[in-house]
């Protein structure tokens, strides 16, 4: 079995000694290679969690040299099957292969050892760490003594061959999102990886970062390197798999080749009915500023946050705030739902200055919020509908939970909420449910609020439940209602949005109107090119 | 865990049954109860028998409930206290300490205000002075905790200590306002008359340890259990205790919840204390320090998984153990008190152990076969 990982090295003669990643592989020379056996393959693979079939009688097979997808909605079983592959998951039945050879895989370093590795969505690194402490550490075969320059000598030329710029004396704490990803990739080929699994890889990162990652993985697969790419968005798969496989439920619906892979097909393989993605735009004229943000200066700790921020919502608009994470967009939010005061400027929200009365101000002015962490901000996880449901509403000594149970219930009807019933703890709703549950709360709310400041609506939620609540902050629009849409999803943004913005180191670098916007030109601001 | 060719593990359960509610607790009752009966064979006592004479001491015969349900009625108030800050994740272990600050706060009231007011004004006094009490000895740490965040386990639990030391300087170290001082032996002076309440009979002639504090205690808890369910204060605390960003997101003052909830709950274990100058005692009385119905309290409200109503039951079940217990020590074949307090310490683990299988259920399978769900 220790000969599996040879592979790569006969592969890899052609272009070079340092694209054996640097570092020994851990098998000895003395069995010729499999090739014509898959690189990595799933056969019958079942693995269930406490209600859910996660996969279900799963094949999967990875040819050396391939970039092969795995698509799904969330909740698909597409990451259950990436973790059963790196060993951090046991099968229940089925086999995970080698080369052709069945390998028994008890933990992700007993994938390490044959050659497998996988690049988390949350990355799993030491910030304080710098890019180098961080590729060795948990490497097996560390010598006593550790030897900077050499590491850094080895990381350095990992980072050229495979075109991830990275400094190996920086520390990660202090690192992009993109970086710290590049950190967990040359970390991954350092242990001599040959197949890397990349969860949800493009999430955190800018278009312009996606394109390096994107070359970088052309990189790694003309050396022999085999790449299994999770992802849930549909577009950008497109372009650098080989091979795409659509998972839905836990099970395989499809799979598709480079060339055959048509985006609308896929769509269909991922929800299981046709779909259509068309952008939503006002369709009446726009009425008066509801909602306005003007000069406004926010420090933390003496690091400016937020700086010179101006933007007017009107009625019957969807003002959009495109931006990478992390740039500002949380604190934003907070700073016009009132939970945080500016150190300059103004917020009026219908005409009531609402920039220091706080939260209980600014709702009472007329404002709702939908912030970006739905169970553990908006809606209180282990409470009821019913409970949630009154958390801002005007209560008196005794709370009225006659009324918020009719209200539940007609919601549930509505908008189709699954759920057991109006007393279940909300932390037991789908994503997407919940989110329903929340949009509720703050679109209908008793008190009528006028404006709503909605951050990242549909993050983690499937293609349905995104159709679903883009219908209803249209419905919203429609109504009169001044949307403020904070969103680390380009596309949400360029969708729905009449304006759009984006906010780059807490500031707007750029505003166009929605239906004109250049995609092109949106990105590189997100990634804070100047154009 | 894999034993003969068996995977065994723990899986949690999506919704837990209305059976394992009860179950769960009985088992561990059981199960402490056989710990302790090993602890019995081994001191060479008839383990059955003399679970039956401590029935019999502690629940079933007259005396034995009576004197039960006079022990109780402290316990109830520290459990009820325990519980009511232990929902909102706030682990205050001072119930000890608020305790004996009621008994000194009712006792001053009684002493120093009663001689003149009716027995409907006077006993009522007592109690509220002990709940101001307790209330005010709880203040430093729930002001730490609110503004700063210092732990109140450590704050509450060192105040304790203080507390005991109060209580044994105003009897025993000096000859203060609250030390008799008709005699010469150390004791503490007795409060008003019309402060105290005489003893239940229960329609027979007998004198019972049981005091009409008992009522008070229960309306207590049940007037807790509808309070938090339904008002708008009960609403804000369950939000608070289950995401304090969900709170903060609603507009809510967590610093005022947190400060109020730790008074509360000290006021709770402080009317405990009053309860005792109020019935048995009638002064300061070092003797109350020996008993330990703070931190029982604690230990009620763990049992009773915070439910107000369920409190009720576990301090008398509490209670039963520690009167049986006594009873059995001065029987003709006499029980260490220790066995006494190694069941209660045996029901508080297996309670908490219980817990476990509450939320969980034990999967049993072969290696490799798949569980069906």
């Amino acid at each position: 079995m220790g000969a599996l990982l040879f592979v790569a090295n006969s592969l890899v003669v052609a272009s070079g000694v340092a694209s054996r990643g640097a570092h020994e592989p851990l098998a000895p020379h003395n069995s010729a290679p499999n090739l014509a056996a898959f690189a990595l393959e799933a056969v019958a693979v079942t693995k269930r969690f406490p209600g859910v079939v996660a996969n279900d009688r799963v094949d999967f097979q990875l040819a050396h040299g391939e970039v092969h997808t795995l698509l799904g909605e969330n909740g698909a079983g597409k990451s259950t099957l990436a973790s059963v592959l790196c060993g951090l998951y046991r099968p229940e039945i089925g086999q995970v292969l080698r080369n052709g050879k069945e390998i028994r895989l008890n933990s992700p370093r007993d994938g390490l050892t044959h050659g497998i590795a996988m690049v988390h969505q949350h990355f799993r690194l030491v910030d304080r760490f710098t890019v180098a402490e961080n590729v060795v550490l948990g490497h097996k075969s560390l010598s006593f003594v550790l030897s900077a320059s050499e590491i850094e000598e080895r990381v350095e030329s990992i980072t050229n061959e495979f075109g991830l710029p990275l400094n190996p004396r920086a520390v990660v704490g202090e690192l992009s999102a993109g970086e710290r990803q590049r950190v967990e990739i040359v970390k991954a080929l350092y242990q001599g990886a040959e197949v890397l699994l990349l969860d949800e890889p493009t999430a955190l990162l800018a278009p312009p970062e996606v394109e390096k990652l994107f070359a970088t993985v052309r990189a790694m697969t003309h050396v022999g390197k085999s790449v299994v790419f999770v992802s849930h968005k549909l577009g950008e798969v497109v372009d650098i798999s080989d091979r795409i496989t659509v998972m839905r439920g836990g099970k395989v619906t499809g799979s598709v080749r480079r060339g055959q892979a048509d985006v609308k097909k896929l769509a269909e393989l991922m929800v299981g009915r046709e779909i259509n993605i068309v952008p939503r735009r006002a369709k009446s004229p726009t009425g008066e500023v509801l909602l306005s943000v003007s000069q406004v200066h926010l420090e933390r700790e003496g690091a400016e946050i937020l700086s010179d921020i101006n933007i007017d919502v009107r009625g019957g608009e969807i003002v959009g705030v495109a931006g990478v994470a992390g740039n500002g967009q949380r604190d934003l939010a907070e700073m016009v739902a009132g939970l945080t005061a500016p150190q300059h400027g103004n917020v009026t929200v219908c005409g009531v200055p609402t920039a220091r009365s706080g939260a209980l101000g600014a709702r009472r002015a007329g404002l709702a919020y939908v912030p970006e962490d739905r169970l553990g901000t908006g809606l209180a996880p282990s409470l009821s509908m019913v409970d949630n449901l009154v958390l801002t509403r005007e209560r008196g000594f005794l709370v009225d939970r006659k009324s918020a149970l009719t209200e539940a219930e007609y919601f549930i009807k509505q908008l189709e909420i699954k759920t057991p019933g109006p007393l279940t703890p909300t932390r037991k709703l789908s994503g997407g449910n919940s989110q329903k549950v929340l949009l509720a709360r703050e679109l209908f709310a008793v008190s009528g609020a006028r404006v709503l400041v909605v951050c990242s609506p549909t993050r983690g939620l499937d293609v349905g439940a995104v159709e679903a609540v883009h219908a209803l902050l249209d419905e919203a629009r429609d109504a009169g209602k001044a949307i403020l849409l904070i969103s680390e999803d380009l596309d949400e943004v360029m969708t729905l949005a009449d304006r759009v913005m984006v906010l780059y180191r807490g500031k707007i670098t750029l505003e166009q109107q929605g239906a004109s916007a250049d995609l092109d030109h949106v990105g590189r601001a997100m990634a804070g090119i100047a154009s | 865990m894999i034993v003969l060719g068996r995977s065994i593990r723990l899986e949690q359960r999506m919704v837990v049954p209305r059976s394992a509610v009860v179950i769960v607790p009985m088992l561990s009752v059981f199960f402490a109860l056989a710990v302790g009966g090993v602890f019995l064979a081994a001191t060479g006592h008839p383990p059955l028998g003399t679970y039956l004479d401590l029935i019999k001491n502690g629940y079933t015969s007259f005396y034995g409930i009576t004197d039960t349900l006079g022990l109780a009625t402290p316990l109830i108030c520290t459990g009820l206290a325990a519980a009511f800050a232990f929902r909102m994740n706030l682990y205050s272990i001072g119930q000890e300490g608020q305790l004996y600050l009621g008994m000194i706060g009712g006792a001053w009231a009684g002493i120093a205000l009663a001689d003149s007011l009716p027995a409907f004004l006077a006993v009522p006094l007592v109690l509220v002075f002990g709940a101001v009490a307790g209330a005010a000895w709880v203040a430093v740490p729930a002001v730490l905790r609110a503004r700063l965040g210092t732990s109140e386990i450590v704050s509450t639990l060192l105040l304790n200590y203080v507390a005991l030391n109060l209580v044994n300087y105003f009897i025993f170290g000096s000859r203060g306002f609250f030390r008799d001082p008709t005699t010469s032996f150390p004791q503490g002076r007795p409060v008003a008359e019309s402060a105290r309440l005489s003893p239940f009979s229960f329609f027979t002639d007998k004198v019972t340890n049981t005091y009409p504090t008992l009522l008070v205690a229960l309306v207590l808890a049940a007037f807790l259990f509808w309070f938090m369910r339904t008002s708008n204060y009960g609403y804000e605390t369950a939000v608070y205790a289950d995401s304090p960003n969900t709170a903060r997101y609603a507009g809510m003052n967590s610093m005022r919840l947190q400060s109020s909830v730790l008074l509360i709950s000290g006021a709770l274990a402080g009317v405990g204390g009053a309860m005792y100058v109020v019935g048995p005692a009638g002064k300061v009385d070092p003797g109350l320090l020996q008993i330990g119905l703070g931190y029982a309290g604690i230990v009620v409200a763990a049992l009773a998984r915070y439910n107000f109503l369920a409190v009720i039951v576990a301090a008398i079940l509490f209670a039963g153990l520690r009167t049986g217990g006594n009873a059995l020590q001065v029987s003709n074949d006499p029980v260490p008190i220790a066995i006494a307090v190694v069941l209660q310490g045996a029901v508080l683990l297996f309670a908490l152990g219980g817990e476990l299988f509450r939320r969980n259920r034990v999967v049993i399978s072969r290696v490799g076969q798949v569980v069906p769900t």
